[in-house]
C-alpha cells in the first residue's frame, strides 16, 4: 500500500462520516419546524423536543470534526503560514501535531471514555424535562469523535512527513469548497460577457489561496 | 513560576502558535490540556485522575448542548441554501435599472446588492469575487474611478460578516452571555445606518465631482420593455395601472396583443395585476406590522401577564417580574403622531408612484419583484420574527433554512447537486466553529483557573484608565488583531478576555459586543492586510493595481471609524430597539 493510498483511505472514512452525519442538519430543520407548528398553531410544545435538538447538534458537529480536518477546513491563522515554503509548513505543522493535537486529543478520547462509560453505568438520562430521554448513547459521541480525529490526525501526520520527504504537500479528496459559489452564480449568468465569466470560474479557488497570502506569496507581485 | 504568571505565558504562547498557523482548535486544547494539567496537579495523586479531563469533557458536553450555538448550523444553513438559490446577477441587473437616474448608479447598486446578500450569506471572498465579477468590470468599462469602484466592493463585500443574521453575533452571544435577540436588535441600526453612510459616501463624492462616476451611456439604461407593452399602452392608457385594470374590465383589445410571444390572455392580466399592486402591499404591510405590534400584540400580551399575576403565587415559585418592557407599556408617547407622518410621507410616495407609473417603470418593477422580493420578504420575515419575540433565535432559524429551501425550489436554482453542496459546507462551517468554541472553553476555563484572567484584570484596573480610556483600548486591541486573524479567533479567544472587566467601567456588553463588530469591519477593511482587497484583485483587469484598491478602501474605513463614534456619543442608536422590545 502506498503512502498516499493509506492517507486516502483515512481521508475516506473521515469524509464519509462526517457526510453521513451531515444530513442530521436536514433532520434538525425539520424537527424545528414541525416543534414550531405544533407550539404555535396547535399548542402542542413536545418536552423532550429540546434534548432531540441538542442532540442532533451535538452529533452533528462532533462527528464532522474529522471531515473538516481531512479538509483542511478548521480555522488556522494562515497570515504567515500561507506565504512559507511547503517544506517550511510541514515541519512547523509535524511538531505542532505532536506537540498540541495528540495530547489535547488523547485526553479528549481519554477523558469522554470515563464520563460517557459512567453514564452507561447509571443509565444516564436527561435531567433539562422530568422524565427525560435517555443521553449516554449521546455522550459516547465524544470518545467516538475523539477517535475519529485522532485517526484523521494520523493522515495528517503522515502528509506532513510525505511533503517533508518531496517537498510537496500530497493532494486532498476533490469536496465542494465556499468558493464553489462563483460558478453556480456565474455559470448560467445572462449579464456577465463570456469571457470574464470563464477567467473567474476557472481561478476562483486559486484566486482564494492568493487572498490568503495576502501577497507574501510568490505568485502575486 | 507562579500559577497567574503561568497563566500569561500560556496567554502568550497561544498568540505564538496561531501566529505559525497551526489549526486553532486544536492548539487551545493542547495548551489548555497541558496548562489545566499543572495547574491541577496534586502531589501524590495518579496523573490519570487529574482532574483537568472532568474540565475538558464537560466544556465539551457544554458546547455539545450549548442553546445558543444550536442555531448556528441552521443560520448557516440559511445562508448556503440562500447563496445558491438566488440570482446575484439579475438582483444586481435589476436594481441598477432601478436607480438608473441616481448618480453613480452602478456603484449604489453594487452597495445595495452586497447589503442584501449580507443579510443572506456572511462570506467575505466569495461576495467580493462574485460582485468583482458582475459589477467592477462593467463599472471600469463604464469609465468610473477605479478608487470608487474599487472601495464600494470590498467595503460592501465585507458587510456580510456584520449585518444579521450573522453568525458572528450568534456565537459572541454564546461567549458573553447575552441573549442572541437582544444582541440581533442591537446591531440592527447600526449596520444598516453604516450601510447607508456609505451610500451617502458614494452619492454625495459622485455629486460633488461627476466625473469619476459618468454617467452610463443610454443603450444600457435603455429597459427592455416587449413590444406588445407598448401596444397595450396605446390601447389603453399611458398609465400601466390603469391600463391594466381597463384591460381587466374589457379584456378583448387586451387578448390579440402578443408580449414575448404569448397573448395576454385574462389570468395574465391578473399576474400583471398582482406585480402591478406590490408596492402597495409592501407599504401596507409594513405599517400593518408596526400597528399590529405596538398597539395590539403588546397590549394582548400585557393583559394575559396582569391575568397570571393577579393568580395564586405557587409556594417556592420564582417571583415573577412584571415590569412590563417599554413595548408592553403601552404605545409610546407620540406613537400616534410618528406612525401618522410616516405613514402619510409612505403613502404619499406609493401614489406618486401609482400616478407616474409607465411601461417602463412597470418592467422594472417586474425585475424586482422576481430577483429581490424573493430573498427581501424571507429575510425580513425571519428577522422580524426573531425580533419581536414571537419565537427563539434557533426556531427562527429552522423555519428561515426551510424557507430557503422552499424559495429556492420555488425558483427552480436548487438542484439535487446544490443541496448537498450546501449541506456538506454546513457541516464543515459548524465543526470548524464549534471545535473552535470547545477548544476555546477548555483554554479560558484553565486561564481563569491559573489566575491570569484576575492577574490582567488587576493590570488594568491599577491603570486607573476612564471607561472612554478603556473602550478605546479595547477596541484598539480588537482592531489591530482583526488584521491577521479571523473574526472567529478574535471572538471566540480574545473578547472573553475583556468581558469581565466591561462591568468594573460600566459598559454595556451589548453595545461593547456591537462596537467589536463594527470595528472588526475597520480591521478587515485596512492596508495592507485586508483579504478583500486580495480577493478583488484576483479578478480585476491588469491594470488595477493593489495600491489603487488599497486606497479606495481607505475612506471606508474612515467612515467606519465615524460610525463607531457616533455609536458611542449615541448609545441610543444602538440599544434603542433592544430596550424597546426587550426592556431591560
Amino acid at each position: 500500500m502506498t503512502v498516499q493510498r493509506f492517507i486516502f483511505a483515512i481521508d475516506h472514512v473521515s469524509t464519509w462520516v462526517g457526510k453521513a452525519v451531515s444530513w442530521l442538519m436536514l433532520v434538525l430543520t425539520i424537527v424545528v419546524c414541525v416543534e414550531v407548528i405544533k407550539r404555535y398553531m396547535f399548542g402542542m410544545p413536545t418536552a423532550w423536543i429540546f434534548d432531540a435538538e441538542n442532540m442532533l447538534y451535538g452529533t452533528l458537529f462532533m462527528m464532522a470534526g474529522a471531515y473538516t480536518l481531512a479538509q483542511n477546513a478548521h480555522v488556522r491563522g494562515d497570515f504567515l503560514y500561507s506565504s512559507m515554503r511547503p517544506r517550511t509548513q510541514a515541519t512547523l505543522d509535524l511538531i505542532l501535531y505532536i506537540v498540541f493535537f495528540f495530547p489535547g486529543i488523547a485526553a479528549l478520547i481519554y477523558a469522554g471514555y470515563d464520563y460517557a462509560s459512567y453514564s452507561w453505568h447509571i443509565q444516564e438520562h436527561s435531567n433539562v424535562t422530568a422524565d427525560g430521554p435517555p443521553v449516554y448513547h449521546f455522550k459516547t459521541v465524544i470518545p467516538i469523535a475523539g477517535a475519529l480525529v485522532m485517526l484523521q490526525g494520523i493522515a495528517e501526520v503522515t502528509r506532513c512527513v510525505q511533503c517533508l520527504r518531496t517537498g510537496k504537500w500530497p493532494e486532498r479528496l476533490k469536496d465542494v469548497a465556499e468558493t464553489d459559489v462563483i460558478e453556480q452564480q456565474l455559470e448560467h449568468s445572462e449579464y456577465v460577457d463570456e469571457e470574464s465569466r470563464k477567467i473567474a470560474i476557472e481561478r476562483a479557488s486559486q484566486i482564494d489561496e492568493e487572498a490568503r497570502q495576502r501577497g507574501m506569496g510568490d505568485k502575486l507581485t | 513560576m507562579s500559577d497567574p504568571a503561568l497563566g500569561l505565558l500560556m496567554l502568550a504562547l497561544i498568540v505564538v502558535v496561531i501566529m505559525m498557523g497551526f489549526a486553532t482548535a486544536f492548539t487551545l486544547m493542547g495548551l489548555g490540556i497541558f496548562f489545566g494539567f499543572i495547574a491541577f496537579y496534586v502531589p501524590g495523586e495518579s496523573w490519570v485522575h487529574n482532574k483537568v479531563f472532568d474540565l475538558m469533557v464537560h466544556r465539551t458536553y457544554g458546547a455539545m448542548t450549548n442553546d445558543v450555538l444550536i442555531s448556528i448550523p441552521l443560520f448557516i444553513l440559511m445562508g448556503y441554501v440562500m447563496e445558491r438559490g438566488a440570482l446575484v446577477d439579475k438582483m444586481f441587473y435589476s436594481i441598477q435599472l432601478a436607480f438608473r437616474r441616481v448618480p453613480a448608479s452602478l456603484a449604489v447598486a453594487s452597495l445595495i446588492v452586497c447589503t442584501f446578500w449580507g443579510i443572506a450569506s456572511g462570506l467575505v471572498g466569495a461576495v467580493v469575487v462574485l460582485m468583482g465579477v458582475i459589477a467592477f468590470n462593467p463599472m471600469l468599462r463604464a469609465g468610473y474611478d477605479v478608487r470608487l469602484a474599487s472601495g464600494v466592493i470590498t467595503a460592501g463585500g465585507t458587510l456580510g460578516i456584520l449585518i444579521p443574521p450573522s453568525v458572528m453575533i450568534i456565537v459572541y452571544a454564546a461567549v458573553a452571555g447575552e441573549s442572541v435577540v437582544k444582541l440581533y436588535a442591537a446591531a440592527m441600526l447600526p449596520s444598516f445606518f453604516l450601510s447607508f453612510l456609505y451610500l451617502l459616501y458614494i452619492i454625495g463624492w459622485a455629486m460633488l465631482n461627476p466625473k469619476i462616476a459618468p454617467p452610463l451611456p443610454e443603450e444600457q439604461t435603455k429597459v427592455p420593455v416587449p413590444a406588445g407593452m407598448y401596444q397595450f399602452a396605446d390601447a389603453y392608457s399611458q398609465n400601466t395601472f390603469v391600463a391594466i385594470l381597463k384591460a381587466l374590465l374589457s379584456p378583448g383589445r387586451a387578448s390579440k396583443i402578443e408580449v414575448d410571444g404569448k397573448r395576454l390572455t385574462y389570468p395574465a392580466l391578473v399576474k400583471n395585476l398582482i406585480i402591478a399592486l406590490v408596492p402597495f402591499w409592501l407599504t401596507a404591510g409594513t405599517l400593518g406590522t408596526v400597528w399590529w405590534y405596538v398597539m395590539i400584540y403588546t397590549q394582548k400580551s400585557i393583559a394575559s401577564t396582569a391575568e397570571e399575576a393577579a393568580g395564586l403565587q405557587q409556594l417556592g415559585s420564582a417571583v415573577v417580574d412584571n415590569t412590563p418592557t417599554p413595548a408592553e407599556m403601552g404605545p409610546p408617547e407620540n406613537f400616534l403622531m410618528w406612525f401618522g407622518i410616516c405613514a402619510a410621507i409612505l403613502i404619499f410616495f406609493m401614489c406618486r408612484y401609482y400616478y407616474r407609473v409607465n411601461v417602463e417603470k412597470f418592467e422594472v418593477l417586474k425585475l424586482l419583484s422576481s430577483s429581490v422580493m424573493p430573498l427581501g420578504i424571507l429575510t425580513v420575515v425571519v428577522l422580524g420574527v426573531i425580533l419581536l419575540g414571537i419565537t427563539t433565535a434557533t426556531e427562527s432559524a429552522g423555519v428561515g433554512a426551510a424557507g430557503a429551501f422552499l424559495l429556492a425550489f420555488h425558483a427552480r436554482s436548487l438542484n439535487w447537486q446544490k443541496t448537498k453542496e450546501a449541506v456538506f459546507l454546513t457541516a464543515k462551517t459548524t465543526a470548524m466553529v464549534c471545535w473552535l468554541f470547545v477548544g476555546s472553553a477548555l483554554f479560558s476555563g484553565v486561564f481563569a483557573i491559573l489566575g491570569g484572567q484576575a492577574l490582567l484584570e488587576q493590570w488594568v484596573l491599577a491603570l486607573n484608565m476612564t471607561p472612554v480610556q478603556f473602550m478605546i483600548l479595547s477596541q484598539a486591541i480588537i482592531f489591530i488583531l482583526g488584521w491577521p486573524l479571523e473574526w472567529t479567533e478574535i471572538i471566540i479567544i480574545f473578547v472573553p478576555i475583556f468581558l469581565p472587566m466591561l462591568k468594573h467601567f460600566q459598559i454595556d456588553p451589548v453595545l461593547w459586543g456591537v462596537l467589536v463588530f463594527v470595528n472588526l469591519q475597520a480591521a478587515f477593511l485596512s492596508p495592507p492586510v485586508a483579504m478583500s482587497a486580495f480577493y478583488l484583485k484576483g479578478v480585476a483587469p491588469k491594470h488595477v493595481t493593489l495600491n489603487q484598491i488599497f486606497a479606495g478602501m481607505m475612506p471606508y474605513m474612515g467612515i467606519v471609524i465615524v460610525c463607531m463614534v457616533i455609536m458611542y456619543l449615541w448609545p441610543g442608536m444602538t440599544l434603542w430597539l433592544p430596550k424597546y422590545l426587550y426592556g431591560n
